[in-house]
């Protein structure tokens, strides 16, 4: 009942955007809006036609791989550094200082270096998860309970024992936030990088659309990007219930209440 | 000395002094000059009244806090001093420790916590993960043994930290407050449990309270400690035939006596 009611009050607001959109069309003109009727039509065509896949996966190769690449090193970082405060106190501020530069000011220079392929968005990508994914993860490494780990050494556990059985559970919510903040980020850079130069990515399909003013291929390449990323957080949703039922948290507990309305 | 056996473990001329801090200008003298001794297989019980430095005494012999001064002895060796060698937490899985807390991991569900100990001790098999199931058995937790601590009822939660513990049969158990947060009617049950398991193998028991009458209730022996620092107020051996019916513990004969003694010590 309930379910029901939730997916029609997002359908109503699915209509309203919609009509929105429509009245915009009618006021400026479609040469500025197109329609949501011509911008569906050509999604759909697109879609058919293997373009817009051809592009989002290219997108998509670029966010994944930009993840891997910086968001791996990143969230493993504050393990090595737990055993040694010392190495942690002078990484610190060079690693505050990187957080803050704005990385699509050093863009060019990824061009400039990597080419205009998907090196560069890779780089990109990478340059700015990498510091998402380390102060997610150190965030995570040091909420670690003192008693826990008191608990785990007197019952005789080694320094790789306590790193599996209780640092890394207690630091993953931390991580799993990590990815879910990282994973727009990640998409959005690989565009941006797409946009600057490149001759694939959904990015790229914008920007040509939007040099020939077809406002609706412009359109209709969002729709798409707009679809990659509430599929990646519907996956991570997924993953993270999954990874931590062990949690008792106020959602899983609104939900036991919905199971039961 | 005690009166069962062998002395296992000693308390020798304990100092702890926590350093002042801002707030504090003088420093903390937690315990003074604490010395008792434990017998092999003997259930002693340490009564005081909250904040008298037991639980830093407890963390002192579980090596995970070291003493000002003095040393701890442990069959005939000394494992803790003043000028700390390294600490070396439960020395080797000797002695074990159930905390205030249940410390329970989270993540883990009840079995898999109560076989955490063995598991990190590459010791699991099918005896130890048989004889943890008895353990469970014994103590009403069947049938619980994939429910996640959030699942489970405080008196549950207790049970489980105190099997993870004698499931590795360590020589020496520290207990501080064990049944500290649950209520009167669990705690009997926790209690006749605990001398239930404890009478399986009649391991070493150090366990430290702030309620008399549970002091009493389970021990061999019962050290009294004074507001802090910490020092020795008296010392009772408790007469008391087992098996003991903790239900009617206080109508026992003996029993209000020893009360009313330790409870003007401990003023």
């Amino acid at each position: 009942m309930i379910r029901a009611k939730l997916v029609l009050d997002r359908l109503l607001i699915l209509i309203c955007a919609v009509a929105t959109w429509q009245v915009c069309s009618f006021v400026f003109g479609p040469q500025w809006f197109s329609t949501p009727w011509i911008t569906g039509g050509r999604f759909i065509a697109s879609l058919l036609d293997g373009e817009i896949l051809h592009h989002a996966q290219f997108t998509l190769a670029a966010a994944a791989a930009g993840f891997l690449v910086g968001g791996l090193p990143g969230m493993l970082l504050p393990f090595a550094l737990r055993r040694s405060p010392a190495l942690t106190a002078m990484l610190d501020p060079y690693l505050i200082g990187g957080y803050g530069v704005p990385k699509l000011a050093v863009a060019p220079l990824f061009i400039l270096w990597f080419g205009i392929g998907l090196g560069s968005k890779i780089a990109l990508v990478a340059s700015i998860v990498f510091f998402l994914m380390y102060f997610n993860a150190a965030a995570g490494v040091k909420a670690v309970s003192i008693q826990l780990l008191d608990m785990a050494r007197i019952a005789g556990a080694s320094e790789a024992d306590m790193a599996r059985h209780i640092i890394w559970p207690c630091a993953s919510p931390y991580i799993l936030a990590g990815i879910r903040i990282s994973a727009p980020y990640a998409i959005g850079a690989a565009v941006v990088g797409e946009l600057i130069s490149s001759n694939q990515g959904l990015g790229y399909l914008i920007q040509a659309a939007a040099m020939d003013f077809n406002v609706t291929a412009v359109f209709a390449a969002l729709i798409g990007l707009t679809v990659l990323v509430v599929g990646i957080n519907w996956i991570l949703d997924r993953t993270e219930r999954w990874l931590l039922r062990w949690r008792r948290t106020e959602a899983t507990r609104v939900r036991r209440f919905r199971a039961a309305a | 000395m005690s009166h069962s056996g062998r002395c296992i473990l000693e308390v020798r001329n304990v100092v702890k002094v926590f350093p002042p801090r801002p707030g504090r200008t003088d420093a903390l003298l937690a315990i003074q000059d604490l010395s008792f001794t434990v017998g092999e297989g003997e259930f002693l019980t340490l009564v005081g009244p909250s904040g008298a430095g037991k639980s830093t005494l407890l963390n002192i012999i579980a090596q995970i806090d070291t003493p000002s001064a003095g040393e701890i002895w442990f069959q005939g060796r000394p494992i803790a001093t003043a000028f700390g060698n390294a600490l070396r937490p439960g020395w080797d899985c000797q002695i074990g420790y159930v905390t205030q807390d249940d410390n329970l991991l989270p993540w883990r569900n009840l079995l898999d916590n109560v076989l955490f100990p063995l598991r990190v001790q590459r010791r699991l098999s099918a005896e130890s993960v048989e004889r943890a199931k008895m353990l469970l058995k014994a103590t009403g937790l069947e049938g619980f043994e994939r429910y996640y601590p959030h699942e489970l009822s405080g008196g549950m939660r207790k049970r489980a930290s105190l099997i993870r513990t004698l499931v590795y049969d360590p020589p020496v158990i520290l207990m501080d407050e064990p049944f500290g947060a649950v209520d009167a009617q669990t705690r009997s049950q926790l209690q006749a449990d605990l001398l239930r398991l404890w009478n399986l193998g009649r391991k070493t028991i150090v366990f430290v309270t702030h309620d008399i009458a549970e002091a009493v209730a389970l021990a061999d022996r019962t050290l009294v400690l004074t507001r802090a620092p910490a020092g020795l107020a008296g010392e009772h051996l408790i007469e008391i035939p087992r098996p003991r019916d903790l239900g009617n513990i206080y109508t026992l004969r003996g029993f209000a006596e020893l009360y009313e003694r330790i409870r003007r010590q401990i003023q």
